[in-house]
């Protein structure tokens, strides 16, 4: 792991060692230009944020990597798991992009409200396992061993994320920092190389915010590459090794977080200013911290109240 | 602009209430005019005297919605909803159940009168049913009323210990009456009666006992089931066992109603053999008494020997019971004594009550046994359906009704008319697999299926071929008996399953509906068109599909004498299917379902293949009723494209949405109700007014119980809005929010 993070800081990439690479892709949507012209690279055993303001192309880039929507241009190669040679993503199913090893959540919860948590999870281990309905049926050994080794697994990864003992609950009465990580839980079931969160802190109280980022930093020193998106800066500085910044479905920026919180362009797009502006204002303040001009629009984050305002014509 | 009057919503609702009771009184008046005088039927039911009491039904259910809060504290009162169910069955028994049939439409009064005119009869019969029936039907539920109301523990006490003679008299008297007539007798009246006597002294008692405001009727039900598992099968057993050995006929030759007793004397010295002699005389009081001391003993000591020692027994003394109704009723063809020409003819209902009160106690001491191992083993097992939601109280219920339900439905049929017997085994019967194989469709995997019926007809007319009953014949190696037909017509429905599906199953919802409606219309025009003589169009088979055979050599066996025949084979495919789709439902595979079900973007996401098991509930689904098909055809003989009409598929559809989406016991509980219901509305209500009544109890079902009959746990906390931060925040037991205060 020390190597992933020496790697995070150094700014030339390892071209051998990619989770996943994308090359120019641009997405439209009719006359909308979701993503335009985003190329990025996902070193293995990385923490990589990806913010920007409302709109700015971040869920569709999720949506793009995971097989639910198809870029028109550009390719995106991933080689999920070590050692696993890098495939396009491109015109693949989502759940053959799962069975590559890119798992992941969703901005608003979607988890099966219905079934219990342990079976949520299991949902998750079991698409990796073999058993057909006839053996179901039937009652036959290796289902039967199948099915205890689901249970344990779901049971074990339950326990991973604080729920064990949730774990007949219906997963829809669960509370809402439970049901996010519930979903991670499920992510996880599927036996990811790389796990891609949407927005796992929204909504969540502050102490929730601590126990999600231990949360997200243990996963990653378990060997799972995490791709976040995430608004709140304090979460985001404080588990990244590197972020990369949208805006207008273009990539802005990228770099170390301290890089990104003095990078102009970054600041710009969330002032909603032109860079030259932008400058002026790094400047002014001694030690700026891009947290305090949060777009989550979070008053309690913002101590200048002027300037979370232009943000509101924003989206 | 036009400005809306607007009422007080008071008025608003006494009119609808008043709207409600004239479309009521519609209802159950007459509905059709003649072609001289169009506004008859309108005048008939509506303008006339009787509208007044249909009014003041509106105007009670005014009073009723209006002063809830008012009325809500007295309803929720312990004892009270027994007393509401106690005064239903009183009513149903009353008005719709028949209490001798022999006596024409054999209703309470056509009974009542003609007691009245017989000299010589019981005179407490004479008392009965001249004014102690009505002042009994009136005065117990009011009386009990008052004590639960005034909350007066020795009147609801002594309304209980009124209601249990009550009940008691109106099966002697009925019987009394019965025995006096003659005659073949398959009346339910009374023994609905009795029921409803006993409910309503279960009403007093819990209004006797409770120290509640309220009443926890659920909790108290688990609490009753949990006390002692099993004592309450016990009980009805033991009860039903007295029953059979002193009131019930045993056997019916000439329209004499021969009780055990009587029975026993018929057959002394008729050279009939030992066992069935010995059981006619005394064996079957000893093995009765046996059964219910080893059962009661199990209960009561908790004993997990004793209570298979009890069930053994049980089974023993069931095959006892029968192997003596087989050789009396045989004995009494061959001597020419009645009607009958072979062995089961002619039988009253004691052999059989006797039969089901054996198996309930012997329920009752598996369901201790279980209940005893269960303790024994490691608790919270990690299946994720049962776990925390079941606690023992309420696996206690489900297993002791699931198997009371077994024995009725195996020894309940033969002493049923040969009407129902018929009913039993074809409609009911066939429908019930059909929704069983729909549930996969529409409750386990959510995808609305309204061209089911096609597969059926696949099924069914795959059967015709395969037995030569088609003007195409199979080649000579393919001809086949139905039961050999079975797994080909299972395989080619399955196979018809994943081609609809294939193309289709990318649609969603409405699409998918619309899509599978044109389907089930495409397959049964094309039955109607006949291509290549096939299907011989219109007309329906050419030659009647045989009756299924079994032929090992040494015995041969095939169905066909009577319906009974077919309802016990149906049992053994229903057992077949209900256990293979049980554990289907815990499986892997169910599990996936439920999360496409339920999201189907997530369970992609979670590297579910949407498609693959979307296709599998298709095809598993029309496996059943390639089934079905094979069973259909097989029995009825001939069929034609008329079977397979839209509207059966939308029945079928309704019968899994009444019975409980994605419940497989719903399924089977919803096909069975609402298939009954058209048979039993017949004596009831004009043929053309039917559709009518079976709309109004959807309508009145969908309304106040959404969910279903006997609902999934897992649709259930759908419906229910699942309360979820009420379970979390209560650790303990009463996991399932719904339904106490519907």
């Amino acid at each position: 792991m020390s190597t992933a993070i020496s790697a995070a800081s150094s700014t030339e990439s390892d071209a051998a060692d990619l989770v996943f690479d994308v090359r120019a892709i641009t997405l439209r949507f009719g006359g909308v230009t979701s993503l335009d012209d985003v190329t990025l690279q996902m070193r293995r055993g990385e923490i990589l944020a990806i913010i920007g303001p409302n709109g700015a192309g971040k869920t569709s880039l999720f949506n793009s990597l995971t097989g639910v929507y198809t870029p028109q241009e550009g390719e995106i190669l991933v080689a999920a798991r070590p050692g696993d040679r890098p495939q396009s993503v491109l015109g693949k199913k989502t759940h053959l992009v799962n069975h590559m090893g890119v798992a992941r959540t969703f901005q608003n919860i979607r988890l099966f409200p219905a079934l219990t948590a342990l079976e949520n999870v299991k949902v998750g281990v079991e698409t990796r396992q073999k058993s057909g309905p006839v053996s179901a049926m039937l009652g036959l050994p290796w289902q039967r061993r199948e099915e205890r080794e689901s249970t344990r697994a779901a049971y074990a990864l339950l326990d991973r994320v604080g729920l064990a003992g949730r774990a007949n609950s219906l997963a829809g009465s669960l509370a809402y920092g439970e049901q996010r990580r519930l979903e991670i839980a499920r992510a996880l079931a599927t036996g990811p190389g790389v796990i891609l969160l949407d927005e796992p802190a929204a909504g969540t109280n502050p102490a929730e915010k601590r126990e999600l980022a231990a949360l997200i930093q243990q996963i990653n020193t378990e060997g799972v590459s995490v791709l976040l998106i995430e608004h709140d800066m304090k979460l985001v500085m404080s588990v990244a090794h590197r972020i990369v910044v949208l805006n207008f479905g273009k990539h802005i920026a990228e770099g170390s977080p301290e890089q990104i919180q003095r990078d102009p362009a970054v600041v710009a797009a969330y002032l909603g200013t032109s860079e030259a502006e932008a400058e002026q204002e790094l400047e002014s303040h001694d030690q700026p911290e891009l947290r305090t001009i949060d777009i989550s629009g979070d008053p309690l984050g913002t101590d200048d109240p002027g300037t979370s305002a232009p943000e509101g014509s924003r989206s | 602009m036009n400005r809306r009057v607007s009422l007080p919503p008071a008025v608003t609702r006494l009119m609808a209430c008043l709207g409600g009771s004239v479309v009521l009184a519609m209802m159950v008046g007459r509905q059709q005019g003649s072609q001289q005088d169009y506004g008859l039927a309108f005048r008939e039911s509506v303008l006339d005297v009787r509208i007044i009491g249909f009014l003041l039904l509106g105007v009670l259910a005014f009073l009723v919605i209006t002063y809830r809060e008012v009325v809500t504290p007295y309803v929720r009162r312990p004892g009270v909803r027994p007393l509401v169910v106690a005064v239903l069955v009183l009513v149903a028994a009353f008005f719709l159940m028949k209490w001798y049939d022999p006596l024409g439409d054999g209703k309470f009064g056509t009974l009542a009168d003609a007691v009245a005119q017989t000299s010589g009869i019981l005179p407490l019969a004479h008392v009965f049913f001249g004014w102690l029936w009505w002042v009994a039907l009136i005065g117990l539920p009011v009386g009990t009323f008052v004590a639960i109301a005034i909350r007066n523990r020795r009147l609801a006490w002594i309304m209980a210990g009124l209601s249990v003679v009550l009940a008691v008299l109106t099966l002697v008297v009925h019987a009394r009456s019965v025995a006096f007539a003659g005659g073949v007798d398959h009346s339910f009246g009374a023994t609905t009666a009795f029921i409803g006597f006993l409910i309503l002294a279960g009403a007093g008692v819990v209004a006797a006992r409770s120290q509640e405001e309220t009443a926890k009727t659920r909790a108290f039900v688990e609490q009753v089931m949990a006390y002692r598992p099993g004592l309450p099968l016990i009980v009805l057993g033991i009860l039903l066992g007295l029953l059979a050995l002193v009131l019930a006929t045993w056997l019916a030759p000439r329209g004499d109603n021969l009780t055990l007793v009587d029975t026993s004397s018929l057959f002394s010295g008729s050279g009939l053999d030992g066992l069935a002699t010995a059981v006619l005389g005394w064996l079957a009081y000893v093995l009765f008494a046996v059964v219910a001391v080893l059962g009661a003993a199990a209960v009561w000591l908790r004993s997990r020997a004793l209570g298979w020692a009890t069930a053994a027994a049980a089974a023993l003394s069931i095959l006892a019971v029968l192997y003596t109704l087989y050789a009396i009723t045989d004995l009494a063809a061959d001597q020419g004594y009645g009607t009958g020409t072979g062995p089961w003819q002619n039988l009253g209902t004691g052999g059989w009550v006797l039969c089901i009160a054996l198996f309930t106690v012997g329920a009752g001491g598996a369901v201790a046994a279980l209940q005893f191992q269960g303790r024994r083993g490691p608790e919270g097992s990690s299946d994720g359906v049962a776990g925390r939601l079941h606690d023992a109280g309420r696996s206690t219920t489900i297993r002791s009704l699931a198997l009371f339900g077994i024995g009725l439905a195996l020894f309940y049929p033969p002493t049923a008319s040969g009407f129902w017997q018929q009913s039993l085994s074809t409609t009911i019967g066939v429908y019930v697999l059909l929704a069983i194989g729909l549930n996969v469709v529409i409750g386990w995997a959510g995808l609305l299926d309204l061209g089911f019926i096609a597969f059926y007809a696949i099924g069914s007319y795959t059967t015709a071929y395969l037995t030569n009953s088609l003007p195409v014949k199979p080649p000579s190696w393919l001809a086949l008996s139905p039961l050999w037909a079975i797994p080909i017509a299972i395989a080619v429905c399955l196979l018809a399953g994943v081609l609809l599906g294939a193309p289709t199953l990318r649609l969603r919802g409405d699409y998918l509906a619309i899509v599978t409606l044109g389907f089930g219309e495409i397959i049964r025009i094309i039955a109607v068109n006949n291509p290549g003589n096939f299907t011989n169009g219109p007309r329906g088979v050419s030659d009647p599909v045989p009756h299924p055979v079994i032929d090992l050599g040494f015995v041969r066996f095939e169905w066909g004498g009577t319906s009974l025949q077919y309802w016990y084979l149906l049992l053994v495919l229903l057992a077949i299917v209900i256990v293979l789709f049980y554990r289907l439902e815990g499986s892997r595979l169910g599990r996936a379902w439920a999360a496409i079900r339920e999201d189907e973007v997530a369970a992609q996401a979670s590297g579910v293949n949407t498609t693959r098991v979307k296709l599998m509930a298709f095809a598993i689904g029309a496996s059943t009723s390639g089934l079905a098909g094979v069973f259909f055809g097989s029995q009825v003989g001939f069929f034609n494209p008329q079977n397979f009409v839209l509207n059966n598929s939308i029945l079928i559809v309704a019968y899994v949405v009444f019975g409980g989406m994605g419940s497989l016991i719903g399924a089977i509980a919803g096909a069975a109700a609402l298939t009954w219901l058209p048979d039993f509305l017949r004596d009831q209500v004009p043929a053309e007014d039917r559709t009518m009544w079976i709309g109004a109890v959807l309508l009145i079902m969908m309304i106040f119980r959404p969910q279903g009959l006997i609902p999934a746990r897992r649709r259930e906390a759908e419906l229910t809005g699942l309360a979820g931060h009420d379970i979390a925040a209560r650790p303990s037991v009463q996991a399932i929010p719904a339904s106490e205060g519907v």
